[in-house]
């Protein structure tokens, strides 16, 4: 029993960290730029789709990570340049957007790898023992990475001077590009970054998931709901989201019933939506 | 004849009036020839999530089709195929359907999609066309006219079970599913073989249908329960997902698992690594070893060469729904529900994965099971024409 109570704790934590390595390249756009990215998921696929490729090619899975980054940074760039700038980044015209982005990037897709499931051999194979209980080690790497890149992260953004200029960006633009910060490289910059984050987090879930067209859909929705929760452009907020929506689900679904799980994920979502759509740790 | 080189007004009329008739005629003859051939309405997954089988249906009913009508087709008459999307929610769908019988004047409907998708259609067909279904369901179905060609739970498990506990030297089951009236209806008729096998059933959990679902607390609990066999209806991404994460936590190793809807493009989703130990259950498989199948295979590649869309028990049967109506109308002489129903009880029909015979609407067939060596399956053991235990009249 306490062998179970441990494994299914170890689950808790895995769910958290990869929905918020999974979330952050939406949370960046969508937090920063108040661009809500409904392609994200997309290049969640795309980098997955690089990960297969790299390792159908026989290279090491490690070089996947840039592969992922460049191409799905390279896209960011095409689409931040001929779709949002144009859009000025209006919140509702981008959404719309994107949603039209999404279903184009998946047909280029599924006309480049056709229709059907491909599999991603995990690239660390077997288990740890931790305490006596037996692990994958993939699994706990995927835990150990996220939260280092979530960390470093968080520092960054507080410390670096990008993520001052980021800040003073959003807070008040035409200060910001009166004070001389170029606002407009800023802005695509930060597009970019968090579709190659989304590409990276892509390569890191395509181990565990089926790979196909379609499985930007299924990360999409948790994504933007631990947004939602979370509250936006805030590193708090990511993490509070990812660990209420992740965390959340992965209890009452051991607990009580997965679909019961997936209801009151949605319950709640629909209740912050409702009562505190800016989440618990929005951007003051 | 003095005047016969002038035309009159109304020689102009007349040869005018010629002219457009002839000129027109094929359109008019068009139509008459074409209400020859028997139109036959095909619901195939051409979008959503079972798009993934679209091509093999549309491949597997056209070559149904044109080998029916190299043998003259229905009723002495070619039969053509109109397809449409069966992906869409019930209710479009059961408006395509209403569009086949009335615009298109289909005399027959053939489909492949889930059981939500049926409800519908059958609301709006009303049993007034022999409707025939093809998949793997979960049976309990009695609408007039209505014929299934696919496996019922009582086909996957009754015979299969038996041979999974002798292979696994165990009794526990731990039963996986999604949240949906196939899974859990299984699952049902599974606990009662598993009870008379002296079985017990250590814990069911059911996953919701199409939600981003994540599979770390059952595995962590299957492992914690250890179970001799794990029952799976789970279906598309889930089913790869489950398995996937079964094998990671190391547990293919000692405990066996038995998909109750496994076929070829999950299995490739699942992958070499994670397909140890794992069972499928089906009426077909696309790699038998059957003159019958080799034929089918080999007509599929010679026309589609490389490309050919990869077939499985769910695209199969619309090819075999074609042999079937063949087989029935040849008795019938009639489309009409009522010659159709008495014609249908009873008929033998041989299809790519052997003989079938329609009993009270379902239909008594082969089952394989077979075991995933690698990314294909290997049957070990065909239990012939097991029946459905169905008893619509």
């Amino acid at each position: 029993m306490e062998a179970l109570l441990f494994t299914q704790g170890l689950n808790v934590i895995y769910e958290a960290l990869i929905l918020a390595i999974l979330v952050l390249g939406l949370a960046v756009v969508m937090g920063l730029l108040n661009v809500l990215n409904i392609a994200h998921g997309e290049f969640i696929m795309i980098g997955a789709y690089a990960a297969y490729v790299v390792q159908r090619a026989g290279l090491p899975y490690l070089l996947a990570i840039p592969a992922a980054a460049l191409v799905c940074g390279a896209i960011g760039l095409v689409v931040e340049r001929c779709l949002i700038r144009p859009l000025h980044y209006e919140p509702f015209e981008t959404l719309l957007a994107t949603w039209g982005l999404g279903l184009l990037l998946r047909k280029c897709v599924e006309l480049a790898f056709g229709r059907g499931y491909r599999s991603v051999e995990i690239p660390i194979r077997g288990s740890l023992s931790l305490f006596g209980e037996s692990y994958p080690a993939y699994r706990l790497a995927l835990m150990a990475v996220a939260a280092l890149v979530l960390a470093s992260l968080f520092i960054w953004y507080r410390r670096a001077p990008t993520g001052a200029r980021i800040r003073a960006m959003v807070g008040n633009p035409v200060l910001a590009e009166a004070v001389g910060i170029r606002t407009r490289e800023l802005a695509r910059n930060t597009f970019i970054t968090g579709t190659a984050f989304a590409g990276v987090a892509g390569v890191m879930v395509a181990p565990l998931t089926p790979v196909e067209p379609f499985m930007g859909l299924t990360f999409i929705v948790n994504s933007f709901f631990a947004l939602v929760v979370g509250g936006m452009g805030t590193v708090a907020g990511l993490f509070a989201g990812a660990t209420i929506i992740g965390g959340l689900q992965s209890v009452l679904s051991a607990a009580v019933s997965p679909t019961s799980a997936y209801i009151a994920m949605l319950l709640i979502s629909i209740l912050f939506l409702w009562q505190r759509p800016r989440g618990l740790f929005p951007r003051p | 004849m003095p005047t016969s080189i002038k035309m009159t007004r109304r020689d102009l009329v007349r040869a005018a009036g010629a002219a457009a008739l002839a000129i027109g005629a094929p359109a008019i003859i068009r139509p008459a020839l074409a209400a020859d051939a028997l139109k036959i309405g095909v619901l195939v997954a051409d979008s959503g999530p079972a798009a993934l089988f679209g091509p093999a249906q549309r491949a597997a009913a056209e070559l149904g089709a044109a080998t029916i009508n190299a043998k003259g087709g229905i009723l002495g008459r070619q039969v053509e195929i109109i397809f449409a999307d069966a992906g869409a929610s019930p209710a479009e769908v059961a408006k395509s359907a209403v569009k086949l019988m009335l615009s298109d004047k289909v005399e027959m409907i053939f489909g492949s999609h889930d059981s939500a998708v049926r409800q519908g259609v059958e609301n709006v067909v009303k049993g007034k066309i022999p409707y025939i279904y093809t998949p793997v369901f979960e049976g309990d179905d009695c609408s007039s006219n209505v014929y299934f060609l696919g496996e019922v739970p009582e086909q996957e498990l009754q015979k299969t079970l038996p041979k999974m506990v002798e292979l696994a030297k165990g009794k526990t089951f731990y039963l996986v599913g999604n949240d949906y009236v196939w899974a859990r209806t299984t699952n049902d008729k599974a606990k009662k073989y598993i009870a008379d096998l002296g079985g017990t059933v250590v814990a069911e959990d059911y996953y919701p249908l199409g939600a981003p679902n994540k599979f770390e607390n059952t595995v962590a609990k299957i492992k914690s329960a250890k179970p001799a066999i794990v029952l799976q209806t789970l279906v598309g991404g889930d089913n790869v997902n489950f398995n996937r994460t079964f094998a990671d936590f190391n547990l293919s190793d000692d405990i066996l698992r038995l998909s109750c809807l496994l076929e070829e493009n999950t299995l490739i989703g699942i992958g070499k690594d994670a397909s140890k130990n794992l069972y499928s259950s089906l009426g077909y498989f696309a790699d038998l070893d059957l003159p019958e199948n080799k034929a089918f295979i080999g007509e599929l590649t010679k026309k589609y060469g490389d490309k050919a869309p990869q077939q499985c028990t769910i695209s199969k049967g619309l090819y075999d729904a074609f042999v079937f109506a063949a087989a029935v109308t040849t008795k019938s002489k009639s489309l009409a529900a009522k010659d159709f129903a008495a014609a249908a009880d009873g008929v033998q029909f041989e299809t790519p994965s052997g003989s079938m015979t329609m009993m009270h609407r379902h239909t008594a067939k082969n089952i394989f099971l077979a075991r995933c060596e690698g990314t294909k399956f290997t049957v070990i053991d065909t239990f012939a024409a097991v029946p459905t235990q169905q008893s619509c009249t």
